[in-house]
């Protein structure tokens, strides 16, 4: 049975992303039920949708990088339940949306495919999200080490986890790594809002994008430490992205992955110590203004 | 260690940063605000935005890029540039 969602797309009409975003948005309500908000309406008259908004789960859809309609949803204080980006749509079907707003020949059948690849999210299968097969093999930090500069006070693991230059880390349990950001990123990006993982079984690259995390600032890509074919994303912070926040070392890790290098890779990672001499270097340099 | 090096090679044998096609940006200078490193300049004259100081970028971030509406800012090949990081790495005895 379909769930009921609430639509709040990109408005945009000066570029055909926005134009597929709306096109998305249109064939989403009719296959689920759904209702849309006019972001314009919205903005102007918030009450006409407070009790649409408290019934449905609230999906976003973007049109270009400028994100209006997730701007709209974290002005407004909105939690978000999934996210879809036509312009990062766009990119993964060699699709390539025109500066004019005119739709396109080849738009309907991209929004189409669209559809297809998230139509099982929204049906309540959950497709192409698998839970961690090892949510007990790894164990969170034992002792930390600890940075204090002003107000802020960063933690960095002393056993265990690798980081890269980046502020992502793994943590290793034989040939499996868990993934995250470090306590220095997640304050940096302050609230975060919304997280994308990488997909159950994409190969990825050490130094390669694991993702994307959102905070009200901007959207960040994140860095893999390692390479590896992820065989498990973290679900609790797809539903609450402020477990990041709150310990991203434990409840915020972002992906399992399967490593295939490690060995290999660890020459380009730091562990704890060296990692906590950078981060006090970042520190200092931000302070700095540079 | 941070400012000056990424990886153990000095910042300023690492060519990454950020590359504006003008013919696509609006300057709206989004990218220019979320940068918090001043690798990016906004002029008065033409062209109105310019990657000022590229060795300030934080190499294989590609944050700026994400803001960017109309999709003007690009980056080199992050495995082309891991190679030549590798290769640095060789040249200069390890860490």
């Amino acid at each position: 049975m379909a769930a009921k969602y609430v639509i709040l797309p990109c408005n945009g009409l000066d570029k055909e992303a926005g134009c597929l975003a709306r096109e998305l948005a249109l064939k989403m309500a009719a296959a689920t039920g759904s209702e849309i908000i006019c972001p314009v309406l919205y903005q102007t008259a918030p009450s006409r949708y407070a009790s649409l908004l408290q019934e449905g789960s609230l999906v976003v859809i973007d049109g270009c990088a400028t994100r209006c309609a997730s701007r709209i949803a974290a002005n407004n204080n909105l939690k978000i339940y999934r996210k879809i980006t036509m312009a990062e749509e766009a990119k993964k079907r060699d699709y390539n949306p025109g500066p004019d707003w005119r739709v396109g020949a080849g738009a309907a059948a991209f929004v189409e495919d669209v559809w297809r690849s998230w139509q099982p999210v929204f049906m309540e299968a959950e497709a192409g999200r698998v839970p961690g097969e090892n949510a007990g093999l790894f164990a969170g930090p034992l002792e930390y080490a600890i940075h204090r500069h002003d107000k802020f006070i960063f933690r960095v693991p002393l056993a265990g986890f690798y980081f890269n230059e980046n502020d992502c880390w793994v943590q290793v349990e034989g040939n499996r790594g868990r993934v995250g950001i470090s306590d220095y990123l997640q304050q940096n990006l302050s609230d975060i809002t919304f997280v994308t993982p990488p997909d159950p079984g994409t190969e990825v690259e050490q130094f390669g994008e694991m993702g994307t995390i959102e905070s009200a600032k901007a959207v960040y890509e994140l860095v893999s430490p390692v390479t590896g074919r992820v065989v498990a994303v973290n679900e609790a912070i797809l539903e609450a992205p402020e477990l990041i926040n709150e310990n991203p070392y434990e409840k915020g890790w972002i992906a399992e992955l399967e490593l295939t290098n490690f060995e290999a890779d660890r020459e380009f990672l730091l562990d704890g110590q060296r990692y906590m001499e950078v981060l006090k270097e970042k520190v200092a340099d931000f302070n700095a203004g540079k | 260690m941070a400012e000056n090096t990424f990886m153990g090679v000095p910042r300023e044998k690492i060519t990454w940063a950020p590359v504006i096609d003008y013919s696509r940006c609006n300057y709206c200078l989004e990218c220019a605000k979320f940068c918090p490193h001043q690798v990016y300049e906004v002029r008065e004259e033409e062209p109105r935005l310019i990657v000022a100081n590229p060795t300030n970028c934080v190499v294989f971030c590609r944050a700026c890029a994400k803001t960017c509406g109309p999709d003007a800012i690009s980056f080199p090949e992050k495995s082309w540039v891991l190679e030549a990081i590798k290769a640095l790495r060789q040249e200069e005895g390890g860490k």
